[in-house]
This record gives structure tokens, sequence and C-alpha cells, in this order.
């Protein structure tokens, strides 16, 4: 096997696809590494590795943007968008107008493509859907930004097609946030693929029996074409806005993280002070049937952040669930353990898994006998009841100013604000470390 | 029916849309978008998984450079290096295949010799076999967790399922990585796998054998620094299961120091003879016999005198191609396939040159081909067969069926033609001492003292032929 393996890579190192793939590796692994990584000053990286590394970075703590139908949209396109930006030469950098509008691409055809299929709709259990959808927002969006031409941005989305899919079972592990960063370094590579002529499959977004294209990640799968664009074309963001997270977690904590609040505050009305575990008989919280999402005893902050009843113990015990909630300090609290081992879950019927009709409840049973209740249904950053800009500003200030001095996290508020009238996107790109 | 323009219209769309189009709404919230992950971004890096993804990606800049085969003056970082190897080996269907259906070697190969390499621990010949072997078994053990591995593939391309979890296996192993490490490469090359089927045919499909490879080196990398993913991937059907419609796993044996059955005993894998897909081989055989029967039979024969063809195959639509227009879509065509046997009396590398596919003497034949695929015929490389009934102007009829192909793992290759095979095609790049140098140090692994060797080999090229190659007929 060994040599008949070798025999023919030899003679297959002499053929059209090897040669365009080899210039590709060649012209990526150059000596100088020339895109940001975030907050390390003085760190460069090869544009791929930045728009991976950037991508980790991003979905690391679960504190991205997620919209409906279930992504996180913005995590796979950004870096990516970003490392293309920085490697582009002075003359050819784009404009944060042209900027802006890669970007937007990106978000929307993952937008449109999670709308041909209606298991999309709901929180996933087979394929994590920022894998999926989100190589090709990345790719989409840099075949834009590099102005490939129709049949270029066509094979850039194959491309990408052949470096979708992770499964939901690394989802809270550590390997979850790589979901991310590869989504975003795979569609830049693939718009750089297609831009130096690979061609790939042109039906791959279409339904062909018998050969799976992008369907093979879905159960039920209807693809829809694209209407040229006319003046007049509604962007999905335009109909569907994003969920913003208060705190790094799933979504769908933040539900019951309210819900526990609410239910907080009753109990320090009724004795004033800390809530004590010794006050609380039972909790029960009523959320919707999903497994990945269900851990009774969380033993990592990734588990953590997937866990119904680590949320809401959290919130119950401070009001509040934040940043500091994941550190293991916190983890370890005794009187978070004893909150714990009362938990019990129901999974009511009228309470689906779906980001866009799910409720979260929780129900305290005192030891007294009183039962207190919390319900909440929209919870403050979901796209029903979107954070105002200043909460918006106050998260990225709390998060940036971790790693950056102030200057660069006030300027970075304000070019963002100004993107759309940037004349070079450079004065983005050199406040990011 | 086809239905056609879905894919096209979306790359139109990327194309055109223009800034025109964004509006105030669209403009807000995605400023909002961006400035949220910037800050979500920015606060991540003080995390332990950042900061592992950010050391193994540094790594990456270092010296560490290991061989491309073929090439003598250009190196590349491990990664890449079993990225452009691994494309290599796919790029013209020429390499092995395995039952269940999968193309085994490639995924394994290029990621071990690359990180051979650079290894400080300088492993020797049978580091390397035992790492290779390792790599292999594990994808034949996933295979068998499901009833739909067994045959021909329609949703998933197999060696980008298991070729990924092999190369991480493979890796983990060479690198001498823990048990816990070990599943946890698996865990983490599992979030690299699966590409669907249809970019088959086309020329994206070799890169689903390079990035099998890298992206199962790097999966095992990553591991020996520390990331982590589900412990239990290959247990729960939301781990490996999602690319199964059944999926019924089962553990390994354990392995102490007694009798370890390999899979690659009982089943042995099938080396082509033909750069094509290997349903080819059948039909390749079958068209031959059927010619030379024909020829036999008749005073006069001459191809003008076929009126129809007709090829009796398992159904598999991605290797039903009437017209195919490309060497990609050539090498998955059995109508192609069967033509090129009758018009010229063999099949060999060169007739997937473009000018070979273009020439109007096969078109003319291609349009005299029908396709049956009778019930009999399953569409499992274990069972199916090929067969071909040529009828003439003149009312004569031969058919001819292959049941077994040589090559098959029922009727394996012969050393001797193993090794002219791997001489033509090493003989394109390498020069005599490279070719000798590499089935040497091959056939005596077990005994080499430094695995890198073979590196050093696969570099010498020949002065006269380093960018172009011959066309042998095999």
């Amino acid at each position: 096997m060994v040599l008949d393996s070798v025999g023919v890579g030899l003679i297959g190192s002499t053929t059209e696809v090897f040669e365009m793939v080899l210039q590709h590796c060649k012209h990526m692994y150059g000596p100088d590494h020339v895109c940001s990584v975030y907050g390390r000053r003085g760190v460069k990286l090869s544009p791929t590795l930045a728009a991976f590394v950037n991508g980790v970075a991003t979905h690391s703590m679960d504190f991205d943007d997620t919209w409906h139908p279930a992504t996180h949209p913005s995590g796979a396109v950004l870096p990516a968008v970003l490392a293309l930006s920085d490697m582009m030469p002075a003359s050819r950098r784009p404009s944060g107008l042209d900027f802006l509008l890669a970007f937007n691409v990106g978000i929307e055809i993952q937008g449109r493509l999670m709308r041909f299929s209606n298991e999309a709709r709901n929180i996933p259990k087979r394929f994590h859907p920022p894998t999926v959808v989100g190589p090709m927002g990345s790719a989409a969006a840099c075949a834009r930004l590099l102005s490939l031409d129709p049949s270029q941005c066509s094979h850039a989305l194959a491309i990408a097609a052949s470096l979708a899919g992770a499964p939901m079972a690394n989802a809270a592990t550590q390997c979850k946030p790589l979901h991310i960063g590869n989504a975003s370094r795979l569609g830049l590579e693939a718009a750089l693929l297609a831009s130096r002529g690979l061609e790939a499959s042109p039906l791959v977004l279409d339904a062909v029996a018998g050969v799976a294209g992008f369907n093979a990640f879905y159960e039920d799968y209807l693809p829809q074409p694209l209407d040229s664009p006319h003046d007049g074309h509604a962007f999905l963001l335009e109909e569907q806005d994003m969920g913003f997270k208060r705190f790094p977690a799933h979504l769908g904590m933040h539900w019951v993280a309210d819900a526990a609040a609410s239910v907080h505050k009753l109990l320090v009305g009724v004795v004033p002070g800390k809530v004590s575990p010794d006050q609380v008989q039972d909790i029960l919280l009523r959320v919707p049937l999903s497994k990945y999402i269900n851990r009774p005893f969380p033993e990592s902050e990734h588990e953590a952040r997937h866990s119904f009843q680590f949320n809401a113990c959290s919130a119950l015990l401070d009001g509040e669930v934040t940043v500091q909630s994941f550190t293991p300090a916190a983890m370890s609290r005794p009187e978070l353990h004893a909150l714990l081992s009362r938990v019990r879950l129901e999974h009511p019927h009228d309470n689906p898994a779906n980001f866009n009709l799910m409720y979260g409840e929780v129900q305290v049973t005192l030891v007294g006998g009183d039962i207190l209740r919390g319900r909440c249904d929209t919870f403050y950053g979901h796209w029903r009841n979107p954070l105002t800009n200043e909460s918006l500003w106050k998260k990225f200030r709390s998060n940036a100013e971790v790693v950056l001095p102030s200057e660069k996290v006030e300027r970075l508020v304000e070019v963002v604000d100004k993107l759309d009238r940037l004349g070079d996107c450079r004065d983005l790109l050199s406040q990011l470390q | 029916m086809l239905r056609k323009g879905i894919t096209e219209s979306f790359g139109a769309a990327i194309h055109a849309l223009s800034a025109s189009q964004l509006t105030d709404g669209v403009i807000n919230r995605s400023k909002r978008m961006m400035l949220d992950t910037l800050g979500v971004g920015l606060l991540g890096t003080r995390t332990a998984v950042f900061n592992k993804a950010l050391k193994y990606s540094q790594l990456l800049t270092s010296e560490h450079r290991s061989s491309i085969w073929g090439r003598s003056e250009i190196s590349l970082p491990p990664y890449y290096a079993a990225f452009v190897n691994g494309i290599a080996v796919h790029s013209m269907d020429f390499d092995d295949t395995w039952h269940p259906a999968t193309h085994p070697s490639g995924a394994v190969l290029p990621a071990l010799l690359a990180l051979v390499e650079t290894l400080p621990s300088r492993p020797s010949g049978l580091d390397l076999l035992l790492a290779f072997n390792v790599g292999i078994e594990v994808q034949g053990r996933l295979m068998r967790f499901s009833r739909e591995a067994y045959n021909i593939p329609e949703r998933f391309h197999p060696p980008s399922v298991v070729g990924v979890m092999g190369s991480a296996a493979a890796s983990a192993k060479l690198l001498g990585l823990s048990p816990s490490q070990c599943r946890h490469a698996l865990a983490i090359a599992a979030s690299s796998a699966g590409a669907p089927l249809a970019n088959a045919a086309t020329q994206t499909k070799p890169l689903h054998i390079g990035n099998a490879a890298r992206r199962g080196l790097e999966a095992a990398l990553l591991a020996q620094i520390g990331l982590e993913g589900n412990p239990a991937i290959l247990d729960m059907d939301s781990g490996l299961g999602v690319y199964y419609n059944d999926y019924s796993p089962s553990a390994m044996p354990v392995c102490a120091s007694g009798d370890f059955r390999w899979i690659l005993e009982d089943q042995d894998v099938a080396f082509k003879r033909i750069p094509a897909h290997l349903a080819m081989h059948w039909l390749v055989d079958a068209a031959l016999e059927a010619r030379a029967e024909l020829q036999e039979t008749a005073w006069t024969f001459d191809l003008s005198q076929i009126q129809r063809v007709t090829l009796r195959v398992p159904p598999s639509k991605y290797i039903n191609c009437p017209l195919p227009t490309t060497e990609h879509q050539a090498r998955h065509s059995f109508q192609f396939n069967a033509c090129s046997a009758l018009l010229d009396n063999r099949v060999t590398v060169a007739s997937f040159d473009q000018a070979r596919i273009n020439r109007p003497a096969l078109k003319e034949l291609l349009s005299k081909v029908q396709v049956e695929t009778p019930a009999d015929n399953q569409p499992s490389f274990d069972k199916m067969y090929c067969e071909v009934q040529i009828e003439t102007a003149q009312g004569q009829s031969c058919t001819a069926r292959c049941n077994t192909f040589y090559g098959h793992w029922r009727k394996p290759l012969s050393q001797e033609d193993l090794v002219e095979k791997f001489s033509a095609n090493a003989s394109s790049v390498l020069c005599t001492e490279g070719v000798e140098g590499v089935i040497d140090v091959v056939e005596n692994i077990e005994k080499v003292t430094e695995g890198s060797v073979l590196g050093s080999y696969l570099r010498m090229t020949s002065n006269t032929h380093e960018q172009m190659y011959l066309t042998r007929i095999l």
C-alpha cells in the first residue's frame, strides 16, 4: 500500500490541481506574516491562520452573536474579512464600505442557506450550524472582497462545502470554538483557491438525487435561487435582527438566567441579604428538550456554558450571570453545588427547542413551603428585545478593555460606527492589537 | 429531472451585490454585529483554547519543513506538505480502494511522511510502518459501524469521513500521544470530517484526501498541546454518527501483548491499473474482452460498424456521465471508460488527456452507449459486476462480463506488476536513483533506522523531467 501510494502521489504531482494548490500554499506561507491577531501587539500570522485564531477567540466563550435560524454568523465572517483586508497591498486595500458590503454578503448567504431547511429552524441536533453555513458565508464574503467573477464565486461556495460540517458532540467542549475558527479560515481558503482557478461542483447547492451536495447536511432540503440583486434587494438582516448575548453562555441560558434573576430579586426581598441554599428545597426548570444543554453537574467552563442548571443556579445565587460566573473559583462554590443538587428539569410540550419560540421558567420551592416563580419569554438582547446601543457599547468596552488600552478601545467604537464612510479600512485593522 | 440554477444564482448574486443595496437599517445592524464580535474576540484572547490555537499556529511559523514529493527545491510546513502531497495522491483517482469503500492510504501516508521529517525523536521505518497501519485500521473499524458504508456512497465522500480520523490516529501514534490525547485527537478530527459527494468528479475531489491528511495531522498536534474535544465522539449519534443514517459503533479490542487481528489481514485493498474510479475497472475489463471477442468472430471489423453499446452496471449517479468534458468527469464515467477501451484497446494514464477526451471518434461512439442497471447488480465494490454488450450493424452481438478485475482484492496485483506501476509513475518525476531508492526503502522499511530517508528519495528529481511527465502504457 505504501509503495503504490507513493508512486501514485509522484505522478500526481504533475497535475494541474496539484500545481494550483502548491502555489496557494507557497503564497499563503510567505515569510512575512501580515495579519493581526486580536489583542496581541506585534503578533502576526499568515492570513488563514490569523482568521483561524481570531475566529477561535470570537467563539471561545460562547459570547458571540446568534441569529434565527440558529447560527453564530459574525465570527465565521469577520476574522476572514479582516485577514483578507490585511493581506491586500496598500493600494488595493478595501474602503470601509467595501469591507461592510463583504461582511454583509457573508451574513446574507448564511441566512439564505439556512432557509433551505426546516430542520435549521430548531436548536440543532446533528451538525453544528456554524460549521455548515459558516464556511459558506466566509467564502462568499471573501469572494466578494476579492471581486471574483460569478463563476468563481460559485466555485468558492462549492469548495467551501467540502470543508463544511462538524458534529454537535463537540459542543460544550474545548473544541467548539474551533468550529468558528475553522469556518472563517476554510471559507477564506476556499475563496483564495477559487481565485486561482480551482473548480468544484457547479450544482453543489442544487438538490441532485443520488449525489448529495450541500443537502448532505440536512434531512429536509428545499433550495431556492437567489434573485438577481436590483435596487431594493432586501437583506435578511433588515427583516430578522441579531441576538447579542449579555453573558458568555449558550443562547438558551439567557432565558433561564433572566427567569432565575427575577426569583432572586423576590428572595432577596423576602430575606434581605444573600441567598442561602438552606432556604431552598427544590428548583424546577421548565425548558425545551435539548440534550447538549442539559448538564446537571458541569465539570468544565465549556460544559457550564451549556448547562441550564448551572446558569439558573448562578443567577439565583448572584442575581445575574457574568463573565466571572465561569471562573474556576465561582464554579467550585459549595453554595452553588448545593443548589445544583436540588434542580430538576421539565420539558413542557409548549416549549419547543427553537430560539424564536422557547421560554424559560424557574420555580423555586422554599423550605417553608412557599413557591416563587419567574418566567422569561424574551430576554434582553434577544432580537425581539434588542440591546440598546448603550448596552452594546458597554459590553464592548468591558470586553475590549481587558486587552487593549482605552484609547484603542474608543477608537474602535468610533471607527466601526463610521465604517461606511471610512476611506481605508486600515484604520480598523490597526486598532485590533 | 435535474434542478439547475441555484448554485449559479448564488455565484451571480455574490458577484453583483453592491453597496448601493445596503440600507441604513442593515448598515446599523451589521455595525453593531461587528463591534460586538470584535469585543468578544478581544476578550476571548485570554482563554486557554485561544492560547492553544495560537501556540499551534505559531509552530507553523518555525523552521519545520517537510518535503514535497517530486520537488527538489521546495519544502513546506508539515501541515501544507501533507495537504499538497495528499492532493497529489488523489489527483488522478489512481490510489488504492478498500472495502467498505474508501481510499485509505492517501489520507494517512502524506501526513506521516510530513511529520516524520520534523520530529526530533527521529522515528524509525518501523515506527512509520506501525503508525501507518494504525491509521488504516482505524478507518476500517469506523466504516464497520454503519451498513451504509458498505455500498458505493451517496451522501458524504468516505475519505472525508474516515480518512481524517485515520490520519489523526496515525499521527497521534507517531507522536506517541497518551491514550487520552489519542482520544481527543479523534474528537478534534471529527469536527473536520465530512465533505459532500457532489464534489466528486470535479477538480476539488483530490482536496478531500489532501484535507483529510492535513486536518488529521492538525488534530493530533492540537491534542498534543492539550486541546480537548468530546471524549465520547465515536459513541454518540451526535458525534461521528452524524455522517451516517445507521450507526452502531463497537469498541476496539484491548491490544495487550497478545495477538491483534488487523482488518487489513482479512480484507485486502484494491490497487488500480487505470487512473479512474474503481467501478471503471470492471467495465474496462469487460469492454476489452467483448472487443476481443468481436474481433475474433468477425472477419473484418472496424469500430464504425458498432451500432449500439449497452453497459450493465450498478446504480450510482455520480459515475454515470454520458458526455464528460473534463478529465475529472471522464474518470467518473462508465460511458467514457467503456468507449476509450473500445476505441484504443487499452485505457491508460494518457486516455484522460483533454485531447483524447475531445476526440470526435470518441464522442461519436459515446452517442451509441446506453446504460442499464440490472436489479441484481448491487452498488458495492464487493458484489458488483459490469457487462458490456456490443451490437454491430451487421447484426452481430458480443457480450462480456467482468466479476472481478485484476487488481481487485479478490485478484490482487502481483508484486511485479505493482512495482511496475510504481516505476512508471515515479519515473515521471524522479531520477532512477530516486525510483529505486523508494522501492528499496519501502521493501525494507522495518529495518530502516530513520523514516525520514524516504523523504530524501522523494526529492530526487530527474533534471530533464522535473516539469513534464511521460506517458507510459501499463
